[in-house]
């Protein structure tokens, strides 16, 4: 239960070098998806209850269901998986042996001085209490984006708008 | 530093050589776009829950905001390529017209 931060992060790099090795679309998808859940579970971990939700509902919900629909259309008979040929199971291998290579590294040294000197354990464990917390921080700052942030409100809903609209555009084609 | 950035910041670098690399199909780069911005929403997420600085929560909101507007124009690019080709496929991106 200590390590539980550190086999989610784990898990993330192994979804990512899932969609990353590229077989067909709906498993890079899939593996999309599980890497959002274990994203949103690294948020959790941290209290952030109100920006993991919003990570499962808009991230999830609205466009990994866009492009499932869109992969679903543009696919073919016969999907090749990781199994299926040398390169993608080529790939996945490698970033998988990658990672096992990271997670020995860190368990012998308990640290990683690459650039800068990344070696504040504290992070890596979840400080386990008792008692009732409230995780308020995210929301009350998501909800400061209708106070101080009325102008960004306001170019990025008609952003949105004119995405719309761009959209429709090409989709029109001629 | 803290010690998760390290796997998060691995997530970035395998996404991105897998966004420019191109196999068969076009959406499977889209999808590596989408990972990358996925692993930015997650360090974004981190940093500014670790400082404790409430205000730029913010920031993890409008972050996806405009990575939505991107995907659906990548998206309304890829469907338009389908339509025409009938399929997705990257060698289809060609102007040659003899």
């Amino acid at each position: 239960m200590t390590y539980v931060l550190f086999t989610l992060s784990v898990l993330l790099v192994m979804g990512f070098v899932g969609f990353s090795s590229k077989p067909s679309p709906i498993y890079g998808g899939l593996a999309l998806i599980v890497s959002g859940v274990v994203g949103c579970m690294i948020i959790l971990n941290y209290g952030g209850a109100y920006l993991g939700l919003v990570m499962f509902l808009i991230y999830l919900g609205g466009m990994m269901v866009v492009f499932g629909y869109t992969a679903a259309m543009a696919i073919e008979e016969y999907p090749e998986t990781w199994g299926s040929g040398f390169e993608v199971f080529g790939c996945f291998l490698v970033g998988l042996m990658m990672e096992v290579g990271l997670v020995l590294w860190v368990l012998e040294f308990d640290e990683v001085v690459v650039v800068v000197s990344l070696n504040d354990m504290g992070n890596w464990v979840v400080f386990e209490g008792e008692g009732l917390e409230l995780v308020r921080g995210d929301s009350i700052g998501a909800g400061a984006l209708y106070d101080y942030g009325r102008w960004l409100v306001v170019v990025a809903g008609w952003t949105l708008f004119v995405g719309v609209y761009i959209v429709i555009e090409i989709t029109r084609g001629n | 530093m803290p010690s998760i950035y390290i796997n998060i910041i691995r997530a970035f670098i395998i996404s991105l050589p897998g966004g420019l690399i191109y196999q068969s199909h076009l959406i499977s780069s889209l999808l590596c776009l989408e990972g990358i911005i996925l692993s930015l929403f997650i360090i974004n997420t981190l940093i500014v829950l670790n400082i404790h600085f409430i205000l730029a929560n913010i920031i993890p909101i409008i972050l996806p905001v405009f990575a939505a507007c991107e995907a659906t124009v990548g998206l309304a690019s890829l469907v338009s390529i389908s339509n025409t080709y009938g399929l997705g496929y990257v060698h289809n991106l060609n102007l040659l017209q003899c």
